[in-house]
Formats: structure tokens, C-alpha cells, sequence
């Protein structure tokens, strides 16, 4: 089997805060292989957003990363400042959230993008006009400054920027979350497309599972700093096996059926803060089938069965409730 | 007045002695903060003692002729005496009250200036708000110090006129602080209600805007106050004020013109320059640790 | 940059000018019945001389006349005679404008450059020793009036070691040649230089370091520690050009104190300048000199302000260029 692009081992992270140590991410391991889209979902503050970031390292100094970072076999967490630097947006590259606060504002897109090949040795035969092109802005933009861009072209120009140096990974930090749905759709096309023709792989990170549906090949769904499903996506979408992905799924109220408009079949309670996390399985102060011993025991990814590709970490499933 | 009546006002009276007392309790953790609370509670009782430590006969001219001129510090004279044989440390310490003085009523001067013509050109629309823009943009472009020297040699050259004229060129900046604070608060959800409810322009602005620009202007006067007291040290210096009841700057005046610093005697101008520094540094940290509390967002400064 | 822009931003200035302008007039008119009563020698006047005086001064008439011939001779840059030197304010103007020109030149530059590397490093490093240390002895050196400086170095450098000549702009009767004036010069020019600098200096340093502290919350340095940039460069390339925007406005302002900085410095080391001009014209009442001197000052301060105004269009590209 090939090395996979990237495998995330018992990676956790922790921010130091004046009230003591607060863990984001507990224990997360992932793996995506050679031309896969792995979608991460999960509600605002499971920790997606700082995974994505700790994958290359881009926390503060003053957070505890622990575990192993692995692209195509290379630890980054034990490399040194010059190797990082070099894996950084050549091996990996990332298309941040809120596209309006990103880009340097007193800078052209055009440098911005250049920038990044430049910094890595790159002669690019095309330059940042081919780039521009790929994303349907055209290579005239090259002269615009950020505020001069729609919400829906800066996404775009960050897409370019993210292929200026042939990565073999794209991180995509919720790339489509502010942005209008026809736009929205516009874009994941593009992204599949790009993906498709270079063979690139992804990380999608998003609370919104229905953009999943359309893009991911195997899907991983975050609660509380933690995965706690993950499998094809397929299967996995159409038939939720936790308890907090299937209530997750229920809260999106289904187009042409009314009542779920009505009633929905949302979750009770907020999701825990990371300075004050639930005993045992985090998610048993807020879920229906929870027993006894979900208070006391630490719940790990089981997988559910042989047949199917699916892992859960719950204490219903995997023979893991006697 | 009814009882629910008086029942609310000793509910917002309440609020307000527990808010006070709450931000005497943060200053204690905020160690610049704390310091210059110290430093000006020093300074207020040494002004305050002024009687005590030396008699006020001691600044006229005539005390000092029997006294030795410009002697060195020994212990019939703490800091020495000055080129008139007046003794130093009396002049410092009733100088302390001009300093403190002026510096105090020129700030009460500024804010009160700069909170009107903030409030209402923050909260009225138009022309006036306009008009009283374009006066703020004046007296912000206009450079101070020679503003108020010009203003100082026609107005006349009191204490009291003194501390007007510098009120009068530093209301500027305040005014343009409280007029942003006044428009986003006159957004907000509690001001349209009120006006929806029929209140008077001069009710909402007394009763919602005050309360809400309040701490804003205390943490800035806190700030204009050593501006003021700089910019009296500098004036006096300049030859304003009265040498018969000397300010610090008076008595740096004093030094220069004396020719005392050549001759290097310090214990003329190092003691009041010492105390504007110290004064100064006190009301500056203390106004930054109070920006602080008030607005969480300025924390880690 | 559009010509629109610059048009609008020039006009301003002339505008505000006139402002000022008229304000100086009506500034010491209003006040005294008597149109003499600032002048020390009135007591002494014939009342022929008295008629000619009020003549030159351009007192006759009604206000508005008096108005017309202020604005007349302003334009002419006459501003009338001094009071104590009875020259032309223009000239005693015009004598002493180098040297001051030079003093808060060199001074300005300086404190620029020092104060704004200085914020930049302490920002950056937050909580550092340097900045630590930095950031309080800004905040004494903001603290100072900056006179003080001068009187400590007067006293404590001049005065004791013999180092430095305690005041003037060159030695008295001395015959150098060209070099060697030029040396002589620049050695009466250390000391006020050095107190003007340092009087302001801290107010610079704290105001980029604070520009820095809010640059680094920015989003977009992260997008180029992203791309691979060391962290010299993410500084440079990035942090900095952003942080400098607010402090160029600031420091705009700023000149506005170095001016009457000046005034004060002058007057310690008694150099014989614009400011020391200024300090005289204090003590003997000398309006016309006031006057004038108030009008050239606030004439370079809104021309500073111009300037800022230009070069923070040049720098941030968000501004509206195009109206």
C-alpha cells in the first residue's frame, strides 16, 4: 500500500490560558490517502479549526502539540524550523476561513500569490496569471487589491494561491461557509474539478454536512476535540450510527419536507466548553441512549464491523456496552 | 416620590457604589494601575501638607534676605534655597497645589467642552453635527502650544486663566472620542426603544447615552490631566504665571533664568522636575489601567 | 493617486489656513478697547505718534476696514514691526528660520526612525525584557517635559565636564574655517538636538508598538507563516507596512509638539532660533511677533498634516483615490 499524504497520529493540542490547560484537540488520528477528500465536520468549537492549523504547525508557541504529523512519512512535528518551512504550502497548503481578513490588504493578489512560489524556489512556467485562470478570475485580477474583490472572487484568489505550489494536499478550512449557495456550489465544483485533474487530495472542514455529501470520500465527524465517527462517506451520510452524528444530521432541516422545518429534531443543550469537559464519553450529558457507564469510561474508535468501513466511539457499538 | 421610585434609585445607586468599589478591586491587580494610584494619593497629601511643612510667608520675595542664595541642601533648608535665597522646598510643596491645580481644573475645563460638543455632535444629525466637526478638526490641526501661548498673552496670565486656556486647546481629542462612542451607542437597541416611546432628545441622551459614555470620559481625563500639568509646566516656564505663588514650571522658570543650571545647582530645578515626572507617570498609568478595565478589548497592553 | 484627491486634500489645507488666519485676527483685537494697550512704551506716545502707530498697525477704521488692510499686508507677508526690536517681523523671521529648520529637522528625523524601530521591536516581542524595559522608559521619557532633558544635560554634561558649550549656535568670535565651522555648528547643535529627540521619542516608540500589537492579531500573518515565510519576513513583508498606517497619521500630529518643543528647548540653551524668538516675544509682549510666529507655526503643522495625508494615501490602497 502506498504511504498515505497525510496520517495524523493521537495527535492533541492544548492552549495554556489563565485559567489553566485547556485541551482542543484530545487524541485525534487520521488518515488521507493518495487523491482522497476526507470531509471533517463538527459544530464551532470540536477543535477542526485548530487541527487544521496544528497540521502545519501554524499555533501559537504557547500550545502543546503532541502526537505525530505525518506527510508522505515525514514527522513535521519533529522537524526543524527550515524543514517545516519548506513542507509548508509545497507539501500542504491551506485555504483559510473568512476569505475578508486572509489576504494583507496593502499587498496586490498577484504578489500575494507569487509569494508563495517564490518563497519555495519556484519558477512557475505559467506564473500567477495560469493560476488565476484555473479559478475563473482572470488574469487581469493579478493588479487588484483584496478589498477590491467580492467575498466569492477572494475565495477564489485564496483557491489559486493554495495551487501555486503544486501541493499534494489542500486543507480547506471551511472555504465555502460565507459565502451565498449558488456561489457555493460554483465552488465546490471547481475545487472537485481541480482535484480531480491533478490528483490532489483533500481535508475539508465544515459544519455543513450536506456540502459533504457532494465532495468527500470518507467523511470524520469532531465533537468536543475528539473524532467520534468516521467512514465512507457514502454509508456513513446515509446512515448515522452515534448518537451525535445522527442528531447533528437531524438538525438540517430537509428541503420540500415541512415538517422538519417545524420540529427540529435538533440537540438539547451546547456543545461543552474545552475548560470544562464532561467525565468519561463527552457527549453523554446531552445524548438520549446514554447509560451508566458512558460517565466513567473514555471512549475510544471502535470499528463497527468487518464488512463495513466504519469506526464509532460509542459504547453501543463495537460490543463495547457489557 | 412613590416607593417603587425610591426603591429604583437606591437599586441604581447600588450599581453604581458596587461598580466603583469593583474597579478600585481591579486596580489592585493591575500593578501599573496600582502604582499610580499610590503615587497621586503621595502627591494629593503632600499638597494637602502644605501648611505643615513650610509656612507660606516663605514665598515672598523678602523671606529670603536674610538667607544665604542658592545654598546647597543642609538642614535648616531640605532642598536648598534659590537665587533669591527663598527656600526651595516651600516653593515645591505650595507649588505642588498650583501645579495640581491648574492641571485639575484645565482637565475639568477640557472634558466638560469636549463631552458637549461630543454628545451632541455625536448624537445630533446634520448641520450641527457638521459645523461642530469642522471646529473639532480646527482646534485638532491648530498646534497647541502656540495656540495657547497666543491665547495666555491676550487673556492674561492667572492661575485660573492659565488653566482655561489650556482647557480650551485640549478639549479636541476628547471630543472626537466621545462622539464615536455617542454614535454607536445611539444605534443600539435601548435608544430606539426610548425614542419610540416618545422621550425627549435631552432624556435619552441624560439617561441611556451618559451612563453608557461615562466611563470613557473618566478613563480620559485621567489621561488629558498630565497633558494638562505638562503643558502648564511649559507655559510657566515660558515666562506665565505668578512668581509669588510658584507652580514646578514656575520654579524650573526660576533655574533657567537664574542661570543656576550652568552652575549646576540641582537641588533648584531636579526636585520639581522630578515631581511633573512623577505626577505625570502616576495619572498616565493609572488612565491606562483604567482604559484597560473598561474596555476588556485593550487588556494586554 | 488621483488629482482629485490631491486637489481636495490641498484645498483643505488652504481652507484651514484662512481659518486660521482670520482667527489670529480676531484673537487680539477682541479683547482691548484700547488698540495700544499691549504696548509697553504707549504711556511714553505723542498723540501724533500714537496716530501714526495705529496707522502702520493697520488699527483705524472699522473692523471690517481693519480686516481688509490685515488680510492685505498678510498676504504681502508683512506682519509689521516688533515691538522690541522695531525690525520687521518678516526679517527677524526670516534670520532665524535656518537655524530652527535645522534644530527640529535633524530632531524629527531622528526621533522617527529611532522611536518607530524601537516600537516595532517591542511590539513584536511582547512581554520580551526589551520590551519591558522599552516600553517603561518610554513611558518616563513621555512623562518629561522635554525642556528637563535639556537642563539635566546643561547641567550634568555641559556644565560639569566642559564637554559641550552650554548654549548658542557657534562660539562667540571664534575664526574658523568653512570645515571648521560647520564642526563648531554641529557641536552647539548636540545637546538641543539630543533633548528634542529624546523629549519625544517615547510617545513614538509607544505609538508603533501599540500599531504592532494590533497588527499581530491579523489573520493574514498567518496565511504567510502559511506560505512558508520566516519570521523576519512575515514581519517585514507583512506585519510592518500595516502596522505603519495608523502610526504615520499619529506622528503627523506628533510634529505639531516637536514645534513647540522647540520653543522650549531654544530657550535653555538659548539657541538662537525661532523658539528663543518665541520665549522673547513672550516676555516683552511683542504682538506683531506673536502673531506671526503663531501663524508660521500653524501654517507647518497643516502642512505636515498634508504631507501625512499624501504619503498615507501612497501606503494603504484601500483609500479612495477616486472620488
Amino acid at each position: 500500500m502506498t504511504t498515505p499524504v497525510l496520517q495524523v497520529n493521537e495527535l492533541q493540542v492544548s492552549y495554556h490560558a489563565h485559567s489553566g490547560v485547556v485541551p482542543a484537540v484530545r487524541g485525534v488520528d487520521l488518515e488521507i490517502a493518495h487523491g482522497e477528500t476526507l470531509g471533517l465536520a463538527g459544530e464551532s468549537g470540536c477543535g477542526k479549526s485548530t487541527l487544521a492549523l496544528a497540521l502545519l504547525r501554524l499555533l501559537p508557541p504557547t500550545t502543546k502539540v503532541t502526537g505525530s504529523i505525518l506527510f508522505a512519512g515525514k514527522d513535521i512535528l519533529t522537524m526543524r524550523p527550515g524543514e517545516v518551512r519548506a513542507i509548508r504550502w509545497a507539501q500542504a497548503s491551506i485555504i483559510f476561513q473568512g476569505a475578508q481578513h486572509v489576504l494583507n490588504p496593502v499587498r496586490t493578489i498577484g504578489r500575494q500569490i507569487d509569494e508563495a512560489s517564490e518563497t519555495h524556489g519556484m519558477n512557475r512556467s505559467g506564473g500567477v496569471a495560469e493560476l488565476l485562470e484555473i479559478v475563473g478570475l482572470g488574469a487581469r485580477r493579478a493588479k487588484d487589491y483584496p478589498h477590491e474583490l467580492s467575498g466569492g472572487q477572494k475565495q477564489r484568489a485564496l483557491i489559486a494561491m493554495a495551487l501555486a505550489c503544486d501541493p499534494m494536499l489542500i486543507i480547506a478550512d471551511e472555504p465555502t461557509t460565507a459565502l451565498d449557495v449558488m456561489i457555493q456550489a460554483q465552488i465546490l465544483q471547481m475545487l472537485e474539478e481541480i482535484k480531480r485533474e491533478r490528483g490532489l487530495s483533500m481535508l475539508f472542514i465544515t459544519h455543513d454536512l450536506s456540502v459533504l455529501s457532494q465532495i468527500a470520500d470518507r467523511v470524520a465527524i469532531m465533537y468536543a476535540g475528539r473524532v467520534i465517527e468516521v467512514g465512507a462517506g457514502r454509508d456513513l451520510l446515509r446512515e448515522f450510527k452515534h448518537p451525535y452524528s445522527i442528531a447533528l444530521a437531524a438538525s438540517f432541516p430537509v428541503i420540500g419536507d415541512t415538517a422538519s422545518r417545524r420540529n427540529p429534531r435538533g440537540l438539547v443543550g451546547d456543545p461543552p466548553s474545552p475548560n470544562d469537559l464532561p467525565s468519561g464519553c463527552a457527549f453523554h450529558p446531552r445524548c438520549s441512549v446514554a447509560i451508566e457507564k458512558c460517565r466513567s469510561t473514555d471512549v475510544v474508535l471502535k470499528s463497527v464491523s468487518k464488512s463495513m468501513d466504519r469506526r464509532v466511539a460509542c459504547l453501543h457499538f463495537g460490543g463495547q456496552s457489557d | 416620590m412613590k416607593n417603587s421610585d425610591r426603591l429604583i434609585r437606591a437599586m441604581i445607586w447600588d450599581r453604581r457604589r458596587r461598580a466603583f468599589f469593583g474597579v478600585l478591586r481591579e486596580l489592585r491587580h493591575d500593578r501599573p494601575g496600582f502604582i499610580g494610584l499610590l503615587l497621586l494619593t503621595f502627591f494629593g497629601l503632600f499638597a494637602l501638607a502644605a501648611p505643615l511643612i513650610a509656612d507660606r510667608s516663605a514665598l515672598l520675595a523678602a523671606s529670603g534676605r536674610n538667607n544665604p542664595d542658592l545654598a546647597a541642601p543642609s538642614a535648616k533648608f531640605l532642598f536648598g534655597t534659590d537665587e533669591i535665597g527663598r527656600d526651595v522646598l516651600a516653593q515645591l510643596v505650595w507649588g505642588s497645589r498650583v501645579s495640581l491645580f491648574i492641571g485639575l481644573f484645565a482637565t475639568l475645563v477640557a472634558v466638560v467642552i469636549g463631552s458637549v460638543v461630543g454628545l451632541v455632535a455625536g448624537y445630533a444629525k446634520g448641520k450641527v453635527s457638521a459645523v461642530l466637526l469642522a471646529i473639532d478638526d480646527f482646534f485638532l490641526v491648530v498646534p497647541f502650544l502656540p495656540l495657547a501661548i497666543v491665547l495666555a498673552v491676550v487673556l492674561g496670565r492667572s492661575p485660573l486663566t492659565l488653566a482655561i486656556v489650556i482647557g480650551f486647546t485640549s478639549w479636541a481629542g476628547s471630543a472626537r472620542l466621545i462622539r464615536a462612542q455617542v454614535l454607536t451607542l445611539r444605534e443600539r437597541a435601548y435608544v430606539e426603544r426610548a425614542q419610540a416611546l416618545g422621550a425627549g432628545s435631552w432624556h435619552v441622551i441624560r439617561r441611556h447615552v451618559l451612563p453608557g459614555v461615562a466611563p470613557l470620559i473618566i478613563a480620559n481625563a485621567t489621561l488629558i490631566v498630565p497633558v494638562a500639568i505638562l503643558t502648564e509646566s511649559t507655559l510657566s516656564f515660558l515666562g506665565f504665571g505668578d512668581r509669588l505663588s510658584p507652580s514646578w514650571g514656575k520654579l524650573l522658570d526660576g533655574a533657567q533664568s537664574s542661570g543656576s543650571i550652568t552652575i549646576n545647582a540641582w537641588w533648584y530645578f531636579l526636585p520639581p522636575g522630578l515631581c511633573i515626572i512623577g505626577i505625570v507617570l502616576a495619572f498616565t498609568m493609572l488612565g491606562r489601567a483604567l482604559e484597560r478595565i473598561f474596555d476588556p478589548r485593550l487588556r494586554g497592553r | 493617486m488621483s488629482w482629485r484627491y490631491l486637489l481636495k486634500k490641498v484645498g483643505g489645507a488652504f481652507l484651514t489656513m484662512a481659518v486660521v488666519v482670520v482667527f489670529n485676527f480676531f484673537l487680539f483685537r477682541i479683547v482691548d478697547r484700547d488698540p495700544l494697550a499691549k504696548y509697553r512704551g504707549r504711556s511714553k506716545l505723542t498723540p501724533e505718534q500714537r496716530e501714526t502707530m495705529i496707522r502702520r498697525m493697520g488699527l483705524e477704521g472699522s473692523k471690517w476696514d481693519q480686516f481688509v488692510v490685515y488680510v492685505k499686508s498678510v498676504f504681502r507677508l508683512d506682519f509689521g514691526r516688533s515691538f522690541d526690536s522695531t525690525q520687521p517681523v518678516l526679517e527677524e523671521i526670516k534670520m532665524r528660520l535656518p537655524a530652527t529648520l535645522l534644530l527640529v529637522g535633524v530632531s524629527t528625523l531622528l526621533t522617527i526612525f529611532i522611536g518607530l524601530y524601537i516600537g516595532t521591536k517591542a511590539g513584536w516581542r511582547r512581554g520580551s525584557r526589551f520590551d519591558k524595559a522599552s516600553t517603561s522608559a518610554s513611558m518616563v521619557l513621555y512623562s518629561t517635559p522635554e525642556f528637563f532633558f535639556g537642563m539635566l544635560l546643561l547641567a550634568f554634561v555641559a556644565g560639569r565636564t566642559g564637554w559641550f558649550p552650554t548654549g548658542g549656535l557657534r562660539t562667540v568670535g571664534a575664526d574658523h574655517d568653512f570645515v571648521g565651522n560647520i564642526l563648531d555648528r554641529f557641536h552647539h547643535l548636540v545637546l538641543p538636538m539630543l533633548t528634542l529627540t529624546l523629549g519625544y521619542l517615547g510617545s513614538y516608540a509607544l505609538i508603533m508598538r501599540t500599531s504592532m500589537i494590533e497588527t499581530l492579531g491579523e489573520d493574514y500573518l498567518v496565511t504567510a507563516r502559511a506560505k512558508g515565510l520566516k519570521d523576519s519576513e512575515v514581519m517585514s513583508r507583512h506585519a510592518v507596512p500595516n502596522a505603519l498606517l495608523p502610526s504615520v497619521s499619529l506622528i503627523a500630529i506628533s510634529c505639531g509638539y516637536i514645534i513647540g518643543g522647540a520653543i522650549t528647548t531654544e530657550t535653555v540653551f538659548s539657541y538662537p532660533g525661532l523658539g528663543l524668538a518665541t520665549a522673547n516675544a513672550i516676555q516683552n509682549n511683542d504682538l506683531p511677533m506673536l502673531q506671526a510666529l503663531f501663524m508660521l507655526a500653524s501654517a507647518a503643522v497643516i502642512l505636515f498634516n498634508l504631507i501625512a495625508d499624501i504619503i498615507y494615501a501612497f501606503l494603504d490602497p484601500r483609500v479612495k483615490r477616486v472620488e
